[in-house]
């Protein structure tokens, strides 16, 4: 009896510190599941290829290897996705030099089961967490003007490039679609990788274009595609002497 | 002359022979003595008066409220960059100057079309050379100071003289060796900020090292001497591509690293910076006069005014893993020269 007991009690000594033990490791040393639970990442990659299945196959292939119409999506990373679809140049409407902003067909969800599709394949540059326009101001402005103006223009309106392709204008631009394409180098644009480019520099960049394309104002009204004082001065120039000719003629025809 | 004219003329005093050709030769567009003016008021009554007056004197008051609002706005408008309203500022300083002068000039011409007298007169004009009494008392005078000097007395002093002033001539001569060629020297076009061992320094004043480009990446590098970053003609463009489409000329194979080549970005037609890399097509466009290079193929020009290709600078990476120069270019940077050598070799300064 005494010695049942004792073996009782024994067994339930081990049962508790077993789940004391284990109570404590969930508590404190257990990896905790991550923000991105890896159930939620399939769900979302299940979805993803579905959506890539009705709407990007036709080109780029069933297994993304490419085909006639697209290149190959496999290494190209989330941050590709991002840039193409939400900015609407994907689905591409007709093959041209180059694919145009246009209406987005894609909702933020869908971008975002569409990238993790496409960065489950091959790996890739992916946006990072959390605010992409919180930069420093004024490094952004800097690092703008050394590594973007010569093709987006220092007001970040775009310009010409070779046989018939352009530099878009930034201004329709979300902060996703501009840290995105300094990550995958659309088309040909060439691609600032984090070592060439840091993230930090990255988001200051961002910061500087958000802020200069849709936040700053133009003193006097018209920016006239903040091209400077050459076509101020043109403006200036026609409109003002126009003005002094017809109060001139005005004048003599009076008298 | 009409005869109103030559009355006023005689009214002031002045002396006319109705007899006197007044001008000589042709009118080709008609005499311009006579005058074809036609008043274009009528004498104001008192009344009508009194009204231009009011409006001319309005005229004037927003040329004043013109100038009392551009030194409120300068005083009180928010004019510091990002506040509220700043960015009327200026297009408000220039509204009020306007209305200032607008104001006056308006007011002015209303006043001489309305209250001023109208008429027309001629001013005789005299001629223009001096009269020969005077030229000759100038002469006199030149000759007494000379003679009042002794120039004539003392030969010596004279020549010495002469020769003084000659000589200080000759001293403008050597500000002449200044100009042109005899200022030249080729080093001086031909040398940029470059040298052996220096590394390639981005925008930041960081060195740049193997692996920071990926294929398709391109960083704008400075030369590691103080102020190379500013040095206009120091500004190199190194681009990294597939080993595979970058063709490099046997005397230049060791110019580059696993794929990434360094270019001069001063335009050889005129000089603008030519850095706008195309990653797929590897041009290099330059957006003033739309010269194409290939960058995949030493830089050669494929389209455009731009006569030579860019220059390229030759790179290796040091014991550390940083991109460092070879030397300088091994031809001047930028837009050609009269004194400018036709053809360079690939040897590495």
């Amino acid at each position: 009896m005494t010695s049942t007991r004792s073996r009782l009690s024994g067994y339930a000594v081990v049962v508790l510190a077993l789940a004391l033990l284990g109570g404590l490791y969930t508590a404190f040393l257990a990896p905790k599941p991550k923000a991105e639970d890896p159930a939620n990442q399939s769900v979302a990659v299940k979805e993803g290829r579905q959506l890539y299945l009705q709407g990007c196959s036709t080109c780029h292939g069933l297994n993304n290897q490419g085909g006639a119409g697209g290149p190959s999506l496999i290494g190209v990373g989330a941050s590709a996705v991002v840039f193409q679809v939400e900015s609407g140049r994907m689905p591409l409407a007709r093959g041209a030099a180059q694919a145009p902003r246009k209406t987005v067909k894609y909702d933020r969800t869908q971008v975002d089961q569409l990238a993790a599709y496409i960065q489950s394949l091959g790996g890739g540059p992916e946006l990072p967490a959390g605010k992409l326009d919180d930069g420093e101001l004024a490094l952004g402005g800097d690092l703008f003007r050394t590594n973007c103006s010569s093709c987006h223009n220092f007001a970040g309106v775009g310009g010409a490039l070779t046989r018939a392709k352009y530099a878009p204008p930034l201004t329709a631009a979300s902060a996703r679609v501009i840290y995105a394409a300094m990550q995958s180098g659309p088309e040909n644009m060439p691609r600032f990788s984090d070592n060439t480019l840091t993230p930090t520099e990255k988001r200051a960049i961002t910061r500087y274009v958000r802020f200069t394309t849709s936040e700053s104002k133009n003193p006097g009204g018209a920016g006239l595609g903040r091209y400077g004082p050459v076509p101020e001065g043109l403006v200036a120039f026609l409109v003002g002497m126009g003005l002094l000719i017809v109060v001139t003629l005005w004048i003599g025809a009076r008298a | 002359m009409s005869d109103s004219i030559r009355d006023r003329l005689k009214a002031t005093g002045e002396d006319v022979d109705p007899a006197a050709p007044v001008s000589h030769g042709e009118h080709p567009v008609g005499d311009p003595t006579e005058s074809t003016h036609h008043s274009y008021h009528a004498e104001l009554d008192e009344q009508s008066a009194k009204r231009a007056e009011l409006a001319v004197a309005s005229l004037f008051m927003l040329a004043v409220v013109g100038t009392v609002g551009f030194i409120a706005t300068f005083v009180f408008w928010p004019n510091e960059f990002g506040k509220h309203l700043y960015e009327f500022y200026t297009p408000l300083l220039g509204g009020f100057m306007a209305l200032a002068l607008l104001g006056l000039g308006a007011g002015a011409i209303l006043w001489a079309k309305t209250l001023m007298k109208d008429e027309e007169t001629v001013q005789e004009r005299h001629l223009l050379s001096s009269a020969d009494e005077d030229k000759q008392g100038a002469a006199a005078i030149i000759k007494e100071g000379a003679a009042d000097a002794g120039l004539g007395r003392y030969p010596i002093l004279r020549r010495s003289f002469l020769l003084a002033n000659g000589a200080l001539g000759v001293l403008a001569v050597p500000f002449l060796f200044g100009l042109g060629r005899f200022q030249f020297k080729e080093a001086a076009m031909a040398k940029t900020g470059w040298h052996k061992g220096s590394r390639l320094l981005d925008e930041l004043g960081r060195p740049v090292k193997l692996g920071d480009l990926e294929v398709g990446g391109v960083k704008s590098v400075f030369p590691d001497v103080a102020g190379g970053r500013h040095m206009a003609d120091s500004a190199v463009l190194l681009i990294r591509m597939r080993p595979d489409v970058l063709h490099v000329r046997e005397s230049r194979k060791d110019w580059v690293v696993d794929g990434h080549i360094a270019y001069s970005v001063i335009c050889t037609h005129l000089g603008c910076p030519v850095k706008l890399y195309e990653q797929q097509t590897h041009h290099l466009f330059c957006p003033c006069h739309q010269s194409t290079f290939d960058a995949a193929n030493g830089a050669k020009v494929l389209f455009g005014p731009a006569a030579r290709s860019l220059p390229q600078l030759a790179i290796q990476v040091d014991d550390e893993g940083y991109f460092v120069a070879q030397g300088d270019f091994n031809e001047p940077v930028g837009p050609s020269y009269w004194e400018r050598k036709p053809h360079y070799k690939d040897e590495v300064k």
